[in-house]
């Protein structure tokens, strides 16, 4: 085993590179230990043997080979702090922008499904009230019609008796301008899938009689109805009758009147 | 990764690489172009005496500066000097290269491809400068006895282990290690007493 001292004498031949393996091995064995002063000799050692740089004649390289440097360094000089860190940046940007924009995009797809939803929605909501106020309108509108034609003194009387004697009749009421207006209450509903029709009988000898609307008794047999635009006139008309008819009404009566009578 | 350390002299030569390689940090191309001008003739005469060959030094020599610029961002310069930094860079890659040009392929162990190890001044070195160090170290080696100085020249030039060189000289063994020891640590005086 060698001491310090004796590992010494080696450092400058290892510093040139001149040890022989065995030699070399173990003195990298030793520096390996963590020995500061035997470290310090290898390193002055190299910069001894360095030293002998200067014993080589000196020459001077051609000009081509500093071109070739010069030129060389230029290139990687412009690649490396311009394009890479600009490449970089940009990239980042790209990729910031390229995320930003897909979040927005989606953002603004599920929006814009969102609000056409909405403005479906709104467009139904207000179709509907819309409709429910036509219909509210219309139902004003008539009840006001009824209204007028039963009010008015110049509205003419009809009674439509029943098959029954004994049971419920109906009352119309028919204004040359307003329209005819047909009531009756405790009225029985008709058959399953009918409807009762009022027909419309001409004074005209041969003529068919004429068909006019459809309805239906409530809940509590109250049967009420408007014919704002009679078929034919109440000159022209001899008397009125309601048949029950199938669902969707007959274009000519297809059973007995239930209810009849004479326009005087 | 660079190892080499520099001991600041305050040399006006030592000052100047230095800011020299600071700028080199910065990638600047004019900084580079001075070290080149620098030192590029004391580096492709070691190489070339190493290699005696024009072209293929150059080619040595332009690894070696261009694995200057391109590591430069990991070079501590408080850490050593520059030059003998640069000159075992150059003489490792030189050996390198003449071994596997004569086929002899002993490869140094510790890796000639990386970057020199850490390289230390004594606290007696005073820069001086290049021609006077050169003038110095040539007239050193002329005053040891003419078998000892090729001893070191094989050594150092041409990469002989001590028994290569001892069959080369046909010496014994024993009187080569001690030519090329004692040798060197004349050199180390005759540089301390320069100094």
């Amino acid at each position: 085993m060698k001491n310090c001292e004796q590992f010494r004498e080696l450092v400058e031949a290892y510093a040139l590179g001149a040890l022989d393996p065995e030699e070399r091995a173990a003195l990298e064995a030793h520096l390996a230990t963590g020995c500061a002063d035997c470290s310090k000799a290898v390193e002055e050692a190299r910069w001894l043997v360095s030293q002998l740089a200067y014993a080589a004649p000196e020459a001077a390289p051609s000009g081509m080979l500093k071109g070739r440097l010069i030129q060389s360094v230029r290139a990687e000089a412009a690649a490396k702090p311009h394009v890479m860190p600009t490449r970089s940046v940009i990239s980042s940007w790209l990729w910031a922008a390229v995320a930003a924009l897909l979040v927005f995009s989606l953002y603004s797809t599920w929006n814009m499904r969102r609000l056409q939803d909405e403005i479906r929605q709104a467009n139904d909501r207000a179709a509907a009230l819309l409709q429910q106020r036509q219909k509210t309108e219309q139902q004003l509108a008539a009840a006001k019609r009824e209204a007028m034609i039963l009010m008015d003194p110049s509205s003419v009387k009809i009674s439509l008796a029943g098959q029954n004697a004994q049971g419920p009749q109906l009352e119309v009421k028919w204004h040359a301008q307003l329209g005819v207006v047909v009531m009756g209450e405790n009225i029985p509903m008709p058959s399953p899938h009918h409807v009762l029709q009022l027909w419309f009988i001409p004074k005209a000898k041969g003529a068919k009689p004429m068909p006019s609307m459809m309805a239906w008794p409530d809940a509590n047999g109250k049967f009420i109805l408007l014919i704002s635009n009679p078929p034919e006139s109440m000159d022209a008309t001899k008397a009125l009758a309601i048949t029950e008819e199938p669902e969707g009404g007959s274009p000519w009566p297809t059973s007995t009147p239930r209810w009849s009578g004479g326009v005087s | 990764m660079f190892l080499a350390a520099f001991t600041s002299t305050g040399h006006p030569e030592v000052s100047l690489d230095a800011t020299l390689l600071s700028r080199l940090l910065q990638k600047d191309v004019s900084a580079f172009e001075q070290l080149y001008d620098r030192h590029s003739r004391l580096v492709y005469g070691l190489v070339l005496r190493i290699l005696q060959q024009a072209s293929t030094s150059e080619e040595v020599v332009q690894d070696v500066f261009l694995q200057l610029w391109r590591n430069a961002d990991q070079y501590d310069s408080s850490r050593g000097p520059f030059v003998p930094w640069l000159c075992t860079m150059a003489r490792n890659r030189a050996l390198d290269q003449l071994r596997l040009k004569s086929e002899r392929q002993r490869r140094r162990e510790d890796q000639p491809d990386e970057l020199p190890p850490l390289v230390v001044a004594p606290d007696y070195e005073k820069a001086l400068d290049e021609k006077r160090r050169a003038e110095r170290v040539r007239a050193l080696m002329a005053s040891l006895a003419p078998q000892q100085k090729k001893a070191i020249e094989l050594a150092y030039f041409e990469g002989l282990s001590h028994s290569e060189i001892a069959a080369a000289l046909k010496e014994p063994l024993g009187t080569v290690k001690s030519w090329i020891r004692n040798g060197l640590l004349r050199l180390k005086e005759g540089l301390r007493a320069t100094t």
